[in-house]
């Protein structure tokens, strides 16, 4: 990457070189130093709930078999035959308690190991020739997961998810854990947008300014109960571990009747009650602040919000979970989840679905138009122009780095992390300072995998 | 042994209350009425969406209308289903495509403004008798070419589509339809646009 000292330092400071957002070198830079480390969502344990069940996703250009094997256990496998290299999975999901390769017939149970190798003996000399015995689909490096949410990440030595997610996981269980059967999680809905993958997750981060502009028309029709979007500026944003997000205030009201303001019925928060923590009922309670977009460091945003579904003057809540797979340095595939309490009534459900589609996802309201915009800044961050342009990301800040305003107090704000009142792009810079910090660093060095060979190391 | 495995609203949480007329016997011959008044009527909804004329085609649409199209995914041959478990990318009733029309109709839908340039290719009709004297299944294909600005490369986006066709009155509204999109990954931006 050039000039990578510069573009890190500039990035630092929140001056932003446009170019990060459409240059191949970058790109290149951000799949080694990147996503070779950091913890990477790739599926919801409830996509796979029974035995034999399996979802196959990827990592950068890496293919994952998500399973569930006999014993319940999830796994994670390289999708990758040990012989040949031929994907043994080519399915998008399905059940099996084995995966055969069409190629040669090697095959694996669900859970990786090696269970058909033909002609093992004739052709291999058996165990003397092809070490079979133990040998498995290589899994990832890592595998993690929190409330159903799993992770993998490429660096073998990568620290314990919950400490990467920092106190972001406080955050997360407002999207993910709101009864303690948790979430069932839908879809996914996929489509390519030719974006850089990071434009969505700065937006979904911290971005509250651009919907007054970016969604004027989805207020217009009259999908929102508040009549201006100018609203927003009277949430917060906080930023949290490797997280952060948006919120609304809320108008004024005790803890339930801020939740029934946005739709929730009162068995759905019941179960709150006894879920969350005093901390987690006061952000809304106390401080009358209600979640809506956040971001996970790298790739993962989700969203909260409360439409109208009918023309009434009843709205619903739902839920998404998203994530911006990389596919170069100006196209993203958008993997985009419904996401709704295991516990909550057929008849929310059913209503919180449609909401989630008319506002989200691939035919959604309010994903329309942010797509547009992001393709277009992909568009016109490729050329020399661009390379010498840095642009301003430091709102929120005076030219001295004095803030425009405090963070809120403890008593304002019962969340961990910094919250401040308004508009701002801390937490899109605090998303640019995590992924610098990750450029900055050499690839994590990996022991290669050796197929087949008792004991042998691998020649360097 | 087919790979076919048919839409149905019933899959949808959304498609409860959904027309549940099917396809009685044979396709009817070419130049049978019905037939050619199924055509010419699809005909016509092509040129109304690709000239972006969403009121008229609200107009055309009944009021119990289920539009869905299920979100299609890569399974084994045999395995049953080749659509994710609802959830979809269409599952709309008159209420949510009116607000996606007086969407387009703010002067702030970006998305399309400037407008794509969009044609839908229509081929492969071929309608049904049902049970009921006023309704028809019309199967068709349907090529939407959509370009946008003169950046990028146009987008396509294929499918089969399944519809009910009712007799209200003097016309024929649309009850129902199937939309079966052939890419597992759409490969354009965003669904503002109607198939």
């Amino acid at each position: 990457m050039r000039d990578a000292a510069d573009v890190l330092a500039n990035v630092r400071r929140g001056m932003l070189p446009a170019h990060i957002y459409n240059d191949a070198e970058v790109f290149e830079a951000e799949k080694e130093r990147l996503f070779s480390r950091s913890w990477t969502f790739v599926a919801h344990e409830s996509e796979i709930p029974h035995v034999g069940d399996y979802v196959v996703r990827r990592v950068m250009d890496n293919s994952f078999i998500v399973s569930r094997d006999q014993a319940g256990e999830i796994h994670a496998m390289f999708n990758m035959c040990l012989h040949r290299g031929m994907q043994v999975c080519r399915a998008e999901q399905g059940n099996a308690s084995h995966f055969r390769c069409p190629y040669h017939g090697w095959s694996y149970r669900n859970d990786g190991r090696i269970v058909g190798l033909p002609f093992h003996q004739e052709a291999y000399g058996g165990e003397a020739g092809f070490a079979r015995k133990g040998q498995r689909l290589v899994p990832a490096p890592s595998l993690a997961s929190h409330n159903g949410l799993i992770f993998v990440s490429m660096d073998p030595d990568a620290p314990p998810l919950l400490e990467f997610l920092g106190d972001f996981a406080f955050y997360l269980d407002y999207y993910t854990k709101q009864s303690p059967s948790g979430v069932e999680v839908l879809g996914p809905q996929r489509w390519r947008v030719h974006a850089n993958w990071k434009i969505g997750a700065e937006n979904f981060a911290g971005d509250m300014y651009h919907t007054p502009q970016t969604h004027t028309s989805v207020v217009e029709i009259g999908l929102f109960r508040e009549p201006k979007a100018e609203k927003r500026k009277d949430g917060c944003t906080y930023w949290a571990g490797r997280g952060g997000g948006t919120t609304y205030k809320l108008p004024p009201g005790d803890l339930d009747e801020r939740l029934r303001y946005v739709g929730y019925p009162d068995e759905m928060i019941e179960r709150m009650k006894g879920q969350w923590s005093q901390e987690q009922l006061d952000v809304i309670g106390r401080d009358g602040f209600m979640i809506s977009a956040a971001s996970v460091f790298p790739n993962l945003s989700l969203v909260h919000n409360w439409p109208k579904v009918a023309d009434t003057d009843e709205v619903l809540p739902f839920i998404s979970l998203r994530q911006w797979q990389p596919i170069s340095a100006d196209e993203t595939e958008v993997l985009s989840w419904f996401v709704v309490d295991k516990e909550a009534p057929e008849e929310f459900k059913k209503l919180s679905y449609k909401a989630y589609l008319m506002c989200f996802g691939s035919s959604g309201m309010f994903e329309q138009d942010d797509v547009e915009n992001w393709v277009s800044l992909t568009n016109t961050a490729a050329g020399t122009m661009a390379r010498n342009l840095l642009l301003n990301g430091r709102m929120g800040l005076l030219q001295d780095d004095t803030p425009v305003v405090e963070p809120l107090t403890p008593e304002q704000f019962a969340g961990p992390g910094v919250a401040r009142v308004g508009y701002g792009e801390y937490n899109q810079r605090a998303l640019l300072n995590e992924w610098a910090d990750h450029l900055e660093q050499d690839p994590p060095k990996t022991a290669p995998t050796v197929v087949g060979m008792s004991g042998a190391e691998a020649c360097s | 042994m087919t790979a076919y495995l048919p839409i149905r609203s019933a899959d949808s949480p959304l498609g409860q209350d959904a027309a549940t007329t099917e396809a009685v016997g044979p396709s009817l011959a070419f130049d049978d009425a019905r037939h050619l008044l199924a055509h010419r009527w699809l005909v016509e909804e092509a040129y109304v969406l690709d000239h972006q004329d969403y009121d008229a085609w609200l107009d055309l649409l009944a009021e119990d209308i289920h539009y869905y199209m299920p979100i299609r995914v890569t399974t084994a041959l045999g395995t049953g289903y080749d659509t994710a478990k609802r959830m979809a990318h269409f599952d709309e009733d008159k209420y949510s495509l009116s607000r996606r029309v007086a969407r387009f109709q703010t002067e702030h839908a970006w998305t399309e403004d400037p407008p794509s340039r969009i044609r839908h290719h229509l081929s492969n009709v071929r309608t049904f008798a049902t049970d009921e004297d006023d309704e028809l299944v019309v199967e068709s294909a349907v090529l939407l070419f959509r370009s946008r600005g003169d950046v990028r490369g146009p987008s396509l986006v294929s499918a089969g589509r399944t519809d009910l066709l009712r007799r209200t009155g003097d016309s024929w509204l649309l009850a129902r339809r199937h939309i079966a999109v052939d890419e597992s990954v759409l490969r354009t931006q965003n669904l503002a646009i109607f198939l």
